[in-house]
């Protein structure tokens, strides 16, 4: 019989979370306004910054902090360093002002600046940099790595990826890029650099995560066979064919589309095979009630294979560059904004659990994670959400620009929502008086968490 | 590991286990079945054998010091020492009956 170590709290994952979530309401709210698409052309610089709030602001920072969490968990190790997360949310939110501040410089809101250009790119790169070094040694101190750790890595590897193209880009607007093959990578990497972050960095990584979190907070077998083994293998070819062969072409100055067609194909399959074992967990649930998160995530993941029959479907007719605006609206916020909301509700609840009542377990009676929430108040929002993100999608489909930001603010209304009922949960403001704080138990903070290592 | 000769010190150290709880199930470690072994030896020493529903369960340690804390805080018992296993890995037939009715799990 062996003593393994159990995994920690993660200090800073709760900051990531309160930053994430500032930048999705950011985002939303100028949807309402009407800033960047579908008012301003995909390529505007004003679509560029509401794009950015929510890929880097809010899923990469919810990304990051939630990993920060988990790795440990997946791996059964402690994470490499609970300080460093810090610096480097702080690299990542100094970058992504000065990424907005040159979006907005070519918006010509600003005046000329080179060193924002510069700026972003240094700040950005450490930041993730930082990150991905913290989570690196963390995963290279568990080797050899079980199946949703392998995910973890080259959802990592997709970020680095993801980051450096956008390095690129950033460093080219500034004008500091004159070689050729950067340029090159510029003029038509842009593809490579959407499905690198969207596909590899975050759903990935979700996938990776989501096997081992629906079957922990299910109890359903956990996934190891052959059909997780090759989803894994097909989505590691994908993501190798699109960065790999992506950029050798688009460096060479080619077009990408031979290089995303073969790689989309390779990663259809890897989703395929995904969506069979996600089932396989729902049927094979020992617990018959699911909690608020596992249903949820079941809604996002439906809009996943939604989004993946209208990409196929769309690229079978050659009409993707036509619909490619609410086809990743629709991946952003059904798929990996869903599921991002409905896992925070959950790992909210489960953090502020263990950092209050964990130091008392045994010594007085606690309450359980789920007396932390209210699901059926939640569950109002929740809905409120998605049928919103539904009705701004096939706003951007028939291009009914009004009723889109009307649904835009229903998006914005139901995230505020569930965001309030995120620091109920952190207040603990939904357990009764009388578990609420037992001799010995410390409030939370809204925006760190005590470790006690 | 000696359970039937510790007798009833054990069975009183099994009843205060029931104060920690397993959060994410919210029921007690003892019905949840993850008290894989309860024995007391020599004057009051305490042995613990537990798992957790999951390896690398971020609730691992504090589920470890509350049934130190719990077995610790029995008449008798002057020390009390954890041992962790996944062997053999927990798994939800374990629960006692009313576990098991509790979260609607067919008893079979």
């Amino acid at each position: 019989m062996l003593a393994i170590p159990g995994a920690t709290l993660s200090r800073w994952t709760l900051a990531y979370f309160a930053a994430a979530v500032a930048f999705l309401l950011l985002g939303e709210a100028l949807m309402v306004l009407g800033f960047g698409y579908p008012i301003a052309g995909l390529r505007a610089p004003q679509t560029l910054i509401l794009v950015h709030c929510i890929t880097i602001g809010w899923l990469s920072l919810l990304m990051c902090g939630a990993l920060f969490q988990f790795v440990p968990v997946l791996v059964a190790g402690p994470i490499y360093s609970n300080s460093l997360p810090l610096p480097a949310l702080l690299l990542i939110l100094g970058g992504l002002a000065l990424l907005i501040a040159s979006f907005l410089q070519l918006a010509g809101v600003l005046p000329p600046l080179p060193a924002v250009f510069l700026g972003a790119s240094l700040l950005l790169g450490a930041g993730f940099l930082l990150v991905l070094w913290t989570l690196g040694r963390t995963l290279a101190a568990a080797w050899p790595l079980n199946l949703p750790a392998q995910f973890v890595s080259i959802g990592l590897a997709s970020v680095a990826a993801t980051v450096s193209y956008g390095i690129i880009f950033t460093l080219g607007f500034g004008g500091y890029s004159r070689s050729p093959l950067l340029l090159g990578i510029q003029a038509q990497g842009l593809p490579l650099h959407v499905s690198a972050g969207l596909g590899g960095w975050l759903t990935f990584t979700a996938i990776g995560v989501s096997h081992r979190l629906l079957s922990m907070f299910m109890l359903s077998p956990e996934l190891d066979g052959p059909t997780t083994r090759w989803t894994f293998r097909l989505g590691t070819l994908a993501l190798a064919i699109l960065v790999g062969a992506g950029t050798i072409v688009v460096a060479a100055g080619g077009g990408p589309g031979t290089v995303l067609v073969v790689a989309g194909i390779t990663g259809l399959a890897c989703l395929a095979l995904y969506g069979r074992d996600v089932l396989r967990l729902y049927r094979q649930r020992v617990r018959p009630a699911i909690e608020l998160n596992s249903r949820m995530a079941a809604v996002a993941l439906a809009h996943l294979a939604f989004a993946t029959l209208l990409l196929s479907a769309c690229a079978a007719a050659g009409v993707v560059r036509q619909y490619i605006g609410p086809l990743l609206f629709l991946i952003a916020f059904g798929w990996l904004s869903g599921l991002g909301l409905a896992k925070l509700y959950k790992i909210v609840a489960f953090v502020t659990w263990l950092e209050c009542y964990g130091p008392v377990l045994g010594k007085a009676p606690t309450p359980r994670v789920q007396d932390l929430v209210v699901e059926p108040r939640a569950a109002r929002w929740f809905w409120l959400y998605f049928a919103a993100v539904d009705v701004a999608s096939l706003c951007l489909l028939l291009e009914a620009v009004p009723v889109f930001r009307v649904a835009a603010a229903a998006m914005l209304l139901a995230s505020a929502g569930i965001a309030l009922e995120l620091v109920r949960t952190r207040r603990l403001a939904n357990v009764g008086e009388e578990l609420r704080l037992p001799a010995g138990a410390q409030q939370p903070r809204l925006l760190f968490t005590f470790v006690g290592n | 590991m000696n359970t039937a000769a510790a007798g009833l010190p054990a069975e009183r150290i099994r009843e205060a286990l029931r104060l920690v709880i397993d959060p994410e199930l919210g029921y007690n470690i003892v019905d949840l079945g993850l008290v894989y072994d309860v024995a007391v030896q020599g004057t009051g020493d305490a042995v613990i054998t537990m798992t957790t529903t999951t390896r690398g369960c971020p609730a691992t340690d504090y589920l470890r010091m509350g049934a130190r804390d719990a077995a610790f805080s029995v008449d008798g018992i002057d020390s009390a020492e954890i041992i962790l296993t996944y062997d053999p890995p927990w798994k939800p037939k374990m629960m006692s009956p009313e576990a098991k009715a509790h979260f609607r799990i067919r008893d079979e």
